[in-house]
Order: structure tokens, then C-alpha cells, then sequence
């Protein structure tokens, strides 16, 4: 990776903003380069690179914030940002819940952040790697037609403060995913599998495209399934919406502020006991890891739900002020441009005792769900979802893929009506780990 | 800029690639963001740098930078030459592109008032005003959040053909949204208006059809109901039509989405696919928050037909996927900034108006259900299979609107609902500016219909 430096370019912001009648500020610079391959149609059709580099700076000024970016680097562009934030700190009103930002703090560095080889890596041999996936999906079915493709980024970042916080780190990731469509007339089997991690050497890519295909293969015959009450078993890949639905409106000012509908859950029983959820930040190689967040308050790990019961919100340092507590170091600053929002790092759902395959053989009749989103309206918590990918069960068994099928109600009422949690699942990019989750009753729209 | 990008280019032919195109991209943009009476946060930013895409040895290549001296574009060259070379070997389609004429031109959209003429006060106070309206309707609105932005994209597009196109676009838009809450039940409603504008837009909202709107919705939401849940004729307003066509037809008509074998519609090009009342167009020449001159690719817009009284008769196209399906390139090819290829997208998209009254279209429902404002939708485009979420609806019985439903989505197959279109309205509108995501980019479009019916839509609730 270049070694641009970001250091002096910060510096000089802070320099600038040192000697300005303002009361807090923090600067902040990335630079990324993102490399990737584009699969289309029958195959490789692009093959990318990308370099970012950026600086953006918050200014409060009588608890009013100004905010400005640039792609540049350049001196006269980072002192433009710097006295457009200031004016526009001058021209905002004062936000009666601010109070400051974060000093610094010392943690030891969550290692394994980053990996050499991707930030080593090349174009050319990058260009070579979505080979594995698509030798793989063809030697499931040939012939089929694909949407995917593969990236790698490595980033660096910088943040100073005013109140002295001093951070900079490296991270990479990469990512894969395939979906292949297989055509038999008008009937269609397509299906969808990707994974992310922090290194390369832990992304299976011949996996994704094995198990792409064969998923895809199952979807053929799908079916409409009359409108009812039945129960649903999630798998790790639906269930992960179920969860990081919760963890979002129990993060930052929305959840403190009363507008989300988990707000009001905060000490309250929502689930059976057996449902645990921990967010862990610190997870040694972990995709959602960091020392730091993204106001420079060190990563800790947090048990947001203990036996079925909320027992915290998660918060960056802006709603942990509402509440007169520290913050647990879960601030999202999404690169240089500027505004730091709040939510859940690495989420961690325990292992019940079921498994799948159990599930599905207590089921007599009932919606195995692949793939769905269970994201709700996060002010009033009622969703109403398309079962994107599924199959109907009856018997204990797998009968055929759906299609055109909805499931609605609360989502309150899926934490209290979770049955069963199994006790193997699936972990993504190292740090993230959502079981198999039956839910006894859900209200479906169908035929 | 323009000097640098003709060498660059030049650069590539001489280098080997049969195509190069180099573009440089700019973006400066404005937010202000009210919540409960206060102007909490203004924001700025600058965007800039360049993309340049080639092909070499029948392979694509693309690469960017958003630090545009020489030497670096230079280097950014090197890479997308590099890139395009390390896929040479990868099974895959080569790639190929239609020639055209070349075009050179400079656009620069007129406003009436400049956004730079306006001082951030007082846009802070209009905003503060238009908040207000909402926040004092009464003591079950809790929150009231607007967000003003606006946006100057520069683009320059230089290509191997000889094109060489300026476009300055500016982009105004604002949203309210509101919370109501009574006891725990809270609900929210939204309002947002957008275009390619300047300031006149803002000056020219009225209060009562927007902000207030948005705040009486979600107080009347409160009382609202689930929907029944199963298969119903459905009515659905402009913004609901809008979102149904963009999500449930448009993506499907998206070049590069039909020659990857990812569209339900991909061997269906003139046969019919739809109820003789649809006939559904893409214009990026009108007006709208999806408009522009020319594409990212230096082509320049028209509109596109693409079902006519119900025949698929033609496709969105890059000069990639005319080549490789055939059609005419009529400019849809855009790119979110210099750190993004272009790649086929919709406009303004829409369904073209009937003739027939809204009470007209609800008479000969005996039990249905009315949908009214979008959220969000998306698509299976290779199923077919879509999902759009509504803002409100109404239960239709004997032909009148009765229960005020809430939290509202429908999904279904296009092909099906398509041919299921009963009726259609009059009433056109193009009402729905957004932003939409495809391919990791994020795009400027709207979209709009008159009121129409379909039927055997499945309507997800959970009474």
C-alpha cells in the first residue's frame, strides 16, 4: 500500500483550528485503496482498482457543529474545509443534549487487523481469484449465468481531537459473493452466498461457489403456499437481520432519545432465557474489530442481552451524554465525511442446544427461510417481509421452494416466540455469529 | 481538465487498448439538518477525481483516483491497462461496445436561483420554518427532523470515439420526517421533494402539502390498522405506481442486467408482457431529480419506450450492452462518481397515463385494498419476484376507501402483475425523487404513474 501520509495534512487542520475561537474539534483522514472483479454474465467482465484519500473535520462552536470534507489533501483545500467548518459551527444552533467529545484513552491493540497479503496484493493476482468460484459452481450445474464478484481493501486512517486524542490504524478486508441463475424454461433456481473477512487466506472461495449453485438449484419447482399462521426456522443468514435489527434501535441517540421501538425495552424480559447477545469490538481478527471507535474510545465487549432481558443500550459518546454514563465505545465514523452516528460491532448470538436439521424434523408444517430480511420500521418495530428464499416443510421435511410469500406482525413478538436456538451456525468474517432460530407462530401472506 | 483527459486517452490508444474513456467527476454539496427547532448540524464536502475506464484485449479495465495531478493519472492508467490485462486468461464474454458519433458540448443547467446566491442563515431559517409547521401541529408530535441538501455535480466524459462533454447539474432536495406517538404506540411520516434546481424549489414549498402533511400523516397513523393479509386487487397511488414500476419492471429492463441472464424479461423483447393499458417510459430529458443531457458515457439522452400497450419493445443500454443485445443507445449509462464505472441505470421512469377517474378505477373493487406513498422496494430481478413498502394504505370496499391501514407491503411477480393491470388513471405524477442502488452505486432517479389497479397482489400484514 502507498504511504501517503495523512499525519502532516491532519496536523495542519489542527494547527488551524488551534488558534479559531471554537470550543471542540476533531480531524479526521483516510486513505483507501479498494481493488475489484466484477463477474457478469458468463463470467469475469471488469477488473478495478480504486485510490481514496480524504479529510473531514467537525467543529462545535456554543454546542452548534459545522461539518466539511475534501478529497484533497492539498494545503489551501484543508484550510477551505477547516473555515467552512468553523462558519457553519457559527451558524448552527446549540444542541442543549451536547457536551463534549471524547479525551484520550489507552487499550491494548486488538491484533490481527490487517492482512499482508491484501494489502500486498495485485490487480493481476486478484483478477485470478473469482476462477475458483465459478470452477466451482459449474461443477454443480454448468451453464448457468452469474452476478458476483470479489474485493479486497486495505485502509488507513488518522484521527486527532481537540481534547487529544491521537489514533491512527490500518485495517483490511475482503469480500466475495455469487449468484448464479440457472434457466429451465420459465422456471428459475437461483440463489445467492458470499462471506467477508478480515484476511484473504479465510475466505473459501471455491465454497461460495459450490454452495451458490446448489442453493440455486434447489429453488427450482418454487410454489405458492396459502396464507396462515406457521412457524418459521431462520437460518444463520436470515436470523443475522432478526438480531442486528435489536442491536441497531438499541444504539445511540435514536434508542436514547425514545425513537426506535426498542427504546423503551431497556431492563425488560423480551425473549426466553436461553437468548444471549454479546457485542464484542475486540475479537482478534475480527471483520467488525477495532482498538478504537470512531471517536477514539477503546472497544470492550458488551452483553447487550442476558437471558432473554435488554441490559444496555450501545452508545457513542454524544447519547452516553443524554444519559450522564461513559461511553461503550460503539461510535461509527464512516470515513472522513464527517457525522459519527452509533451501533453494534462484532454481534455474538449465543449457541442454544437445537440444531437445524432438528428444527426441521419437529416441524409438521411450517417455512424454512434462507434468505429475508427482518428488518422493521425501526420507529414502530412492525415489519412485513418478503421470504426471499425458502422452502415449505411438512412432516419434518423439505417439501418445495416458496414464492410470493410475506410474513408479518412485530418483532417484539419474534424475540418472545423464539422456540428453539441451535447449537451450531454460522460465523461471518470471524466475529459475527448467528445460530438457527425457530420461531413457533408467524402471520403469513400467501395465497 | 479537458487537455489532461484527451492525453490520457490518447496515452491509452498508444498503450493498446481499443476504447478509453477518461472522466472526470466533481461534486460539491450542502446539508443542513433541523431536528425539534434546532439547526444541530450544516455540512460540506468536496468529492473530485477521475475514472478511466479502457479495453484491452477484449477485457475491460477500470480504474480511478481522487488525486488528479499527471503523474497520478498517469499511474491510474497504468492500472486500469493492468486491471483489464490480469482478467485476459478468466473465462468471461469479451468485452465489446457499439462506436458512435462523437459529441462535444458543455451543459450547464439553469436555475433560477442560484445555491450559492442563498447564505447558509438563510436557508437554516427556511428550514426552521418548515420544520415548525410540523412540530406545532399538536402534543403527539414528538420528533420533527428535516434535511436539506444540495448538490453541484461536474462531469466531464473524454473518449477514444472523439466525445468530449461537459455537464454542470445541480440538484436540490429536501425531506421532512415526523414522529407521532401516543402511549408506545409511534409512527412516522415522510415527506420529501427533490429535482434538478436550484434554491426556487425550496422557496416554492408550501407547507401545508409538505411538512404539515407529513406531520398529520403520522398523528392519523397512529389510529391506523394492520392490513388483512393474502391476494387483493390493489389501487395505487402515483408514488406507489412510481416505486412498483421502477422495482417491479425497470431494473428488469436495465441492459446490463438482461445480457448477464439476471431478467425475467431477457428473451421476451417484442412479446407481450403486460395488459394492453401499460405502456411504461424511461426519460431522462424530463426535469425531474433523474434528469440529465447526456450519460457518463458522452450519449446523449432521449427517452426510452419500453412497453408499448403492452409489448416489451426495447431495453435500457450502455454502449456495452447495445452491443451485445442490440438496440439503439439512447444514454443510460451513469456512474455514482470517478470511483465507479458507468453502468446502466434508470432516470425518470414511469407509467404512462389512462383515461380514467381515481373513483373510476376504486367503483368495481368490492374489497381490495388502496396503497399511498413509498418507502423503500427492491427486486429478484432474475426471479422476477418484488417487494415495495408503502407508507399507508386504505381497505377499498364496494368501491370506497374505508380502514386506514399501516405498515403495509406487497410483493409479487412481475410477469404476473404486469398482465394483471385493470386499470389505469388519468392522474399522472412524477413524484418519487430518490436515490437508488444497484452494483454498489447509488443514483439519482424518479419516478411516476397515475393511479391504476392490479390484481392477485399479495398483501403482507398481520391481521
Amino acid at each position: 500500500m502507498e504511504r501517503i501520509d495523512l499525519v502532516t495534512s491532519v496536523e495542519k487542520a489542527m494547527r488551524i483550528l488551534s488558534r479559531l475561537d471554537v470550543d471542540f474539534y476533531d480531524v479526521v483522514a483516510s486513505y483507501s485503496r479498494s481493488l475489484s472483479v466484477n463477474i457478469m454474465g458468463k463470467g469475469v467482465k471488469e477488473a478495478s482498482a480504486q485510490i481514496d484519500v480524504g479529510i473531514g473535520v467537525r467543529v462545535f462552536k456554543n454546542k452548534g457543529m459545522g461539518v466539511a470534507y475534501s478529497q484533497s489533501l492539498e494545503d489551501a483545500d484543508v484550510e477551505a474545509i477547516v473555515n467552512r467548518a468553523v462558519s457553519f459551527a457559527k451558524v448552527s444552533q446549540p444542541d442543549p443534549y451536547f457536551k463534549s467529545i471524547p479525551g484520550p484513552s489507552k487499550s491494548p491493540e486488538v491484533p490481527d487487523l490487517c492482512d499482508d497479503e491484501i494489502v500486498n496484493l495485485t490487480l493481476e493476482d486478484a483478477g485470478r481469484i473469482p476462477k475458483s468460484m465459478i470452477d466451482a459452481a459449474e461443477s454443480v450445474r454448468s451453464g448457468a449465468m452469474y452476478w458476483g464478484g470479489f474485493g479486497a481493501n486495505c485502509s488507513r486512517w488518522c484521527l486527532m481531537t481537540s481534547t487529544g486524542v491521537f489514533i491512527e490504524y490500518e485495517k483490511t478486508s475482503a469480500s466475495a459473493h455469487l449468484q448464479p441463475v440457472y434457466r429451465e424454461g420459465d422456471d428459475v433456481g437461483s440463489s445467492y452466498e458470499f462471506d467477508f473477512a478480515i484476511s484473504l487466506s479465510e475466505i473459501d472461495f471455491y465454497k461460495i461457489g459450490k454452495k451458490a449453485a446448489e442453493k440455486a438449484v434447489e429453488q427450482f419447482g418454487s410454489r405458492r403456499v396459502e396464507s396462515g399462521s406457521l412457524p418459521l426456522i431462520l437460518s444463520p443468514e436470515s436470523s443475522s437481520s432478526l438480531f442486528s435489527a435489536l442491536l441497531s434501535a438499541l444504539s445511540g441517540e435514536s434508542a436514547v432519545k425514545g425513537r426506535t421501538f426498542a427504546s423503551g425495552l431497556l431492563g425488560k424480559q423480551i425473549a426466553p432465557e436461553t437468548l444471549e447477545i454479546e457485542d464484542d469490538g475486540t475479537i482478534p481478527g475480527a471483520i467488525a474489530s477495532s482498538t478504537y471507535d470512531g471517536e477514539g474510545v477503546p472497544r470492550r465487549p458488551l452483553n447487550v442481552i442476558s437471558r432473554g432481558r435488554v441490559i444496555t443500550f450501545l452508545h457513542n459518546s454524544y447519547s452516553a451524554g443524554i444519559m450522564n454514563i461513559e461511553s461503550t465505545g460503539h461510535a461509527i465514523r464512516s470515513g472522513y465525511r464527517g457525522q459519527v452516528g452509533a451501533g453494534p460491532s462484532n454481534i455474538k448470538v449465543k449457541p442454544g442446544d437445537s440444531s437445524l436439521e432438528e428444527m426441521i424434523a419437529e416441524t409438521k408444517r411450517g417455512i424454512l427461510v434462507i434468505n429475508a430480511s427482518f428488518l422493521p420500521n425501526m420507529v414502530s418495530g412492525e415489519f412485513s417481509t418478503t421470504i426471499d428464499e425458502g422452502f415449505l416443510i411438512e412432516d419434518g421435511e423439505k417439501k418445495h421452494s416458496v414464492k410470493n410469500l410475506m410474513a408479518g406482525g412485530h418483532i417484539i413478538d419474534l424475540y418472545g416466540n423464539i422456540e428453539s436456538i441451535s447449537k451450531e451456525g454460522r460465523r461471518f468474517g470471524k466475529g459475527f455469529f448467528f445460530p438457527s432460530v425457530k420461531i413457533r407462530q408467524v402471520k403469513l401472506s400467501g395465497k | 481538465m479537458k487537455d489532461l483527459l484527451e492525453s490520457i486517452v490518447q496515452k491509452a490508444l498508444n498503450e493498446g487498448a481499443s476504447f478509453c474513456e477518461a472522466r472526470f467527476f466533481e461534486e460539491r454539496s450542502n446539508s443542513i439538518s433541523i431536528e425539534n427547532g434546532i439547526a444541530r448540524a450544516l455540512s460540506s464536502g468536496i468529492l473530485r477525481g477521475i475514472g478511466i475506464r479502457v479495453i484491452v484485449n477484449g477485457r475491460w479495465g477500470f480504474a480511478s483516483t481522487n488525486i488528479p495531478t499527471r503523474q497520478n493519472v498517469e499511474k491510474t492508467l497504468r492500472d486500469a491497462i493492468g486491471g483489464a490485462k490480469s482478467i485476459t486468461a478468466q473465462m468471461g464474454e469479451d468485452a465489446k461496445i457499439v462506436e458512435i458519433k462523437p459529441s462535444v458540448d458543455t451543459i450547464i443547467h439553469d436555475v433560477k436561483i442560484k445555491l450559492e446566491d442563498v447564505s447558509p442563515e438563510e436557508k437554516v431559517k427556511r428550514m426552521l420554518e418548515i420544520e415548525g409547521a410540523a412540530r406545532n401541529l399538536g402534543d403527539k408530535i414528538k420528533d420533527t427532523f428535516v434535511y436539506y441538501g444540495d448538490v453541484v455535480t461536474r462531469v466531464i466524459v473524454c473518449n477514444s470515439f472523439g466525445t468530449l462533454i461537459e455537464e454542470i447539474t445541480p440538484r436540490t432536495r429536501v425531506f421532512c420526517r415526523v414522529i407521532a406517538k401516543e402511549g408506545d404506540n409511534m409512527q412516522d411520516g415522510f415527506e420529501g421533494i427533490g429535482s434538478v434546481a436550484g434554491y426556487e424549489i425550496i422557496e416554492n414549498i408550501e407547507v401545508e402539502k409538505f411538512s404539515l402533511k407529513a406531520a398529520k400523516r403520522a398523528v392519523s397513523l397512529l389510529s391506523a390498522h394492520p392490513p388483512p393479509r393474502g391476494t387483493f386487487p390493489i389501487v395505487v397511488d402515483p408514488k406507489v405506481g412510481g416505486l412498483f414500476i421502477h422495482e417491479a419492471f425497470g431494473h428488469n429492463s436495465e441492459g446490463d442486467v438482461v445480457f448477464s441472464g439476471q431478467s425475467i424479461i431477457a428473451n421476451k423483447l417484442w412479446q407481450k408482457i403486460a395488459s394492453d393499458l401499460v405502456t411504461i417510459i424511461d426519460d431522462p430529458t424530463r426535469q425531474c431529480f433523474g434528469h440529465f443531457v447526456y450519460d457518463h458515457e458522452g450519449t446523449k439522452a432521449s427517452p426510452h419506450v419500453l412497453v408499448k400497450n403492452g409489448v416489451l419493445v426495447g431495453f435500457l443500454h450502455s454502449l456495452e450492452s447495445v452491443a451485445k443485445i442490440g438496440g439503439k443507445p439512447e444514454g443510460s449509462a451513469r456512474a455514482q462518481s470517478h470511483h465507479h464505472p458507468p453502468i446502466v441505470r434508470m432516470s425518470n421512469t414511469y407509467l404512462a397515463p389512462g383515461d380514467l377517474t381515481l373513483e373510476e378505477i376504486l367503483e368495481d373493487i368490492d374489497y381490495g385494498v388502496y396503497l399511498s406513498g413509498s418507502q423503500y422496494g427492491y427486486v429478484e430481478s432474475q426471479k422476477g419476484q418484488f417487494t415495495c413498502k408503502v407508507e399507508e394504505a386504505w381497505l377499498i370496499e364496494k368501491g370506497e376507501l374505508t380502514e386506514h391501514l399501516r405498515d403495509v407491503a406487497i410483493s409479487g411477480l412481475t410477469l404476473e402483475a404486469l398482465k394483471n393491470v385493470k386499470a389505469v388513471g388519468k392522474d399522472f405524477r412524477m413524484d418519487m425523487p430518490g436515490m437508488c442502488g444497484k452494483s454498489g452505486q447509488s443514483m439519482y432517479v424518479d419516478a411516476g404513474a397515475p393511479h391504476f389497479r392490479i390484481d392477485g397482489i399479495v398483501v403482507g400484514g398481520r391481521r
